[in-house]
């Protein structure tokens, strides 16, 4: 695979009052072009951060490190921090859990919509680029699915129920035509029916333009289909990565195994029985265990689990286990 | 014996004011009635808009019904100190997080209730609010954090520890797990199933997740449009739904089947 995202092996240290902790460990991810691909963490595991450190909206506090962090043929840790907003604006846009926080509560919908078009791409004398900014606009609500347009420009942010906001803050994203999109948790809040509506077009926008999309969520439940590939992330570390039908159907990775089962989607389960689930809590940055972090809450967890386990790989899949649930080339 | 809880007849109707015109009256909640027994669970489902909020908050006590009475234990609710009715029913709200204090520490928040509402000495307090975290599968370290300090996951929770910390008789919860990390959503799903086996808690929680409907409660109330269009226990309304809508809201999809082999331990 030839990746248009490549990062190796990048951690982001924190200062904390008991001293620095890597908030990302070591954590790869590669993206192909016009792939989708699903990053699942619990929160706290470093998602947003790693989507930060994405598209370089860094506090110059956090010490990054990385073998690699390249986007297409830009080494994005060797830029200046004005090289690297023009590569960004240019080539990345992100869609946020709460679309109202895109979107300005003071002004119409077509005003924001007609803002987010890039100058650059328009031509021609004042008047007729005014014309052609509000028939883009039209297009890209076409784009988003939205049939309706001159009612929704209209609009107030505060008068569009949420699937339509998050629409519409999709249509701001992909204004400029960007190569990736980032959606951190875009639907965590949406009832199943315009969730499964915002996954639709996502999903369509990746196939149409070849554009890659990092989808990042909480839960297994929600990745669709359409995602070519997923990564599991505990307290900043990658669990596991590869093809999503296989990880789906035979995790090497004790937590996969458990997101999978207590992801209350197998039917089988009696009502009201207990559900199996990893003890204890989410660590907090000042306690990260050292080693694998899934340690003290992995069922198991032995003694080489305080080193941190290097990836293996087998086939297309990845995982940082030292006792993964089952090794290869069993063919069954 | 009395119900714990027994619904007859609310309704809400909120007044739109506009200008000097007179108001228009618009209706919330078409009049309904249920009840719910005691360790019971009831689930309310529904589309946005439909009056799911406005129940759960008029169960809660923080919005009078227009018409109509909710007695608990046979006593009207109307009736009640607000004191009294804290005791009893307690209310995660859907914005739950906006509603802890970042000025105080997630321990003080949590003593709140024991304050107001109880003669506990500060120590049992203490005593109670790092039990309720632990519950809740925090840390004892936790009690001195601000609600700043913590990933969103874990402020939700600090929600929950809230509600149950006073060990009330009814909670109600509105769209509480959606924003919950899955092991930690699982473990709150067998934290109430626990809680209603030894204290008798019954729950009454809105949610749009078929799974876990399906899964924790006893009895489902459907709305639509402000009207209760169908009540029944959640066997029933799963095999013999009479409402298209209803057979949508409980239907689960499956993207990925969970392998069989999975061999997690507890
Ligand atoms: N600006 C910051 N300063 C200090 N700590 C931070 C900052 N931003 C994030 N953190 C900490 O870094 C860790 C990872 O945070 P991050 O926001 O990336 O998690 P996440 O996986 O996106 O979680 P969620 O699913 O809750 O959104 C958390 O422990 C968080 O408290
Ligand atoms: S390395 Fe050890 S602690 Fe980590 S997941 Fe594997 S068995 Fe569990
Ligand atoms: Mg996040």
């Amino acid at each position: 695979m030839s990746a248009i995202l490549d990062i190796r092996n990048l951690s982001i240290e924190l200062e904390t009052e008991n001293g620095p902790v890597r908030v990302l460990d070591r954590f790869n991810l590669q993206l192909a072009e016009g792939e989708i691909h699903t990053l699942v963490g619990e929160s706290g595991s470093g998602k947003s951060l790693l989507a930060k450190a994405i598209l370089g909206f860094i506090n110059p506090r956090w010490k990054i490190t990385a073998d690699r962090l390249w986007w297409r043929h830009y080494d994005l840790l060797a830029l200046n921090a004005a090289q690297r907003r023009i590569v960004t604006g240019r080539d990345m846009a992100m869609i946020f859990q709460d679309p109202s926080s895109y979107l300005d509560p003071n002004d119409k919908v077509g005003a924001q919509l007609r803002e987010s078009i890039p100058t650059g791409e328009l031509s021609g004398v004042y008047l007729k680029r005014r014309v052609d900014r509000q028939t883009r606009a039209e297009r890209l609500l076409h784009r988003v699915g939205i049939k309706d347009t001159a009612d929704v420009m209209e609009r107030y942010p505060h008068e569009l129920s949420e699937g339509l906001a998050q629409k519409i803050s999709i249509a701001m994203a992909i204004a400029h035509n960007p190569k990736l999109l980032i959606a951190d948790e875009p639907t965590t809040a949406m009832e199943p029916s315009t969730r499964g509506q915002i996954y639709r077009l996502l999903a369509k926008l990746s196939a149409g333009q070849g554009m890659s999309i990092l989808m990042i969520t909480q839960d297994l439940t929600a990745v669709i289909p359409e995602s070519q590939r997923i990564s599991l992330i505990y307290c900043g570390q990658l669990m596991e990565t590869g093809p999503t039908e296989e990880v789906m159907q035979k995790p090497y990775h004790p937590y996969t195994d458990a997101m999978l089962s207590m992801s209350l989607s197998d039917q089988d389960i009696a009502p009201k029985t207990r559900l199996p689930t990893l003890s204890g809590a989410i660590p907090t940055l000042q306690h990260m265990p050292i080693g694998c972090r899934l340690g003290p809450r992995c069922p198991y967890a032995r003694r080489a689990c305080i080193h941190q386990p290097a990836l293996t790989k087998q086939q297309q899949v990845q995982f940082a286990c030292h006792y993964p649930l089952h090794k290869d080339s069993e063919h069954d | 014996m009395t119900k714990l809880l027994d619904v007859q007849a609310i309704s809400k109707y909120y007044v739109h004011k506009d200008g000097w015109m007179p108001g228009q009256r618009i209706c919330a909640l078409e009049p309904l009635s249920f009840s719910l027994e005691r360790g019971e669970t009831l689930a309310i489902m529904g589309e946005t808009g439909s009056g799911k909020s406005t129940i759960a908050k008029l169960i809660a006590g923080a919005e009078r019904a227009s018409a109509g009475e909710i007695f608990l234990n046979g006593q009207a609710m109307s009736s009640m100190t607000d004191q009294q009715r804290c005791r009893h029913v307690r209310m995660i709200f859907q914005d739950s997080l906006r509603s802890l204090n970042p000025q105080i520490t997630v321990g003080k928040q949590l003593c709140e209730p024991l304050i107001f509402n109880t003669q506990m000495s500060p120590q049992d307090q203490k005593q109670r609010v790092h039990e309720v975290l632990r519950k809740v599968g925090l840390l004892p370290d936790h009690y001195h954090f601000y609600p700043h300090m913590l990933a969103s996951g874990q402020q939700q929770r600090v929600c929950i520890a809230r509600a149950i910390v006073l060990e009330p008789q009814i909670v109600v919860a509105d769209e509480a797990f959606v924003a919950l990390d899955p092991s930690i959503r699982a473990q709150i799903i067998n934290l109430i199933l626990d809680l209603q086996e030894d204290m008798g808690i019954s729950f009454i929680f809105v949610s749009h997740s078929a799974e876990i409907v399906k899964h924790v409660s006893d009895k489902i109330l459907i709305m639509h449009r402000g009207k209760m269009i169908e009540f029944g226990t959640t066997r029933a309304l799963i095999n013999h739904p009479e409402e298209q809508l209803t057979k949508t809201l409980l239907h689960s999809e499956h993207k990925y089947k969970v392998p069989l082999h999975s061999t997690t331990k507890e």
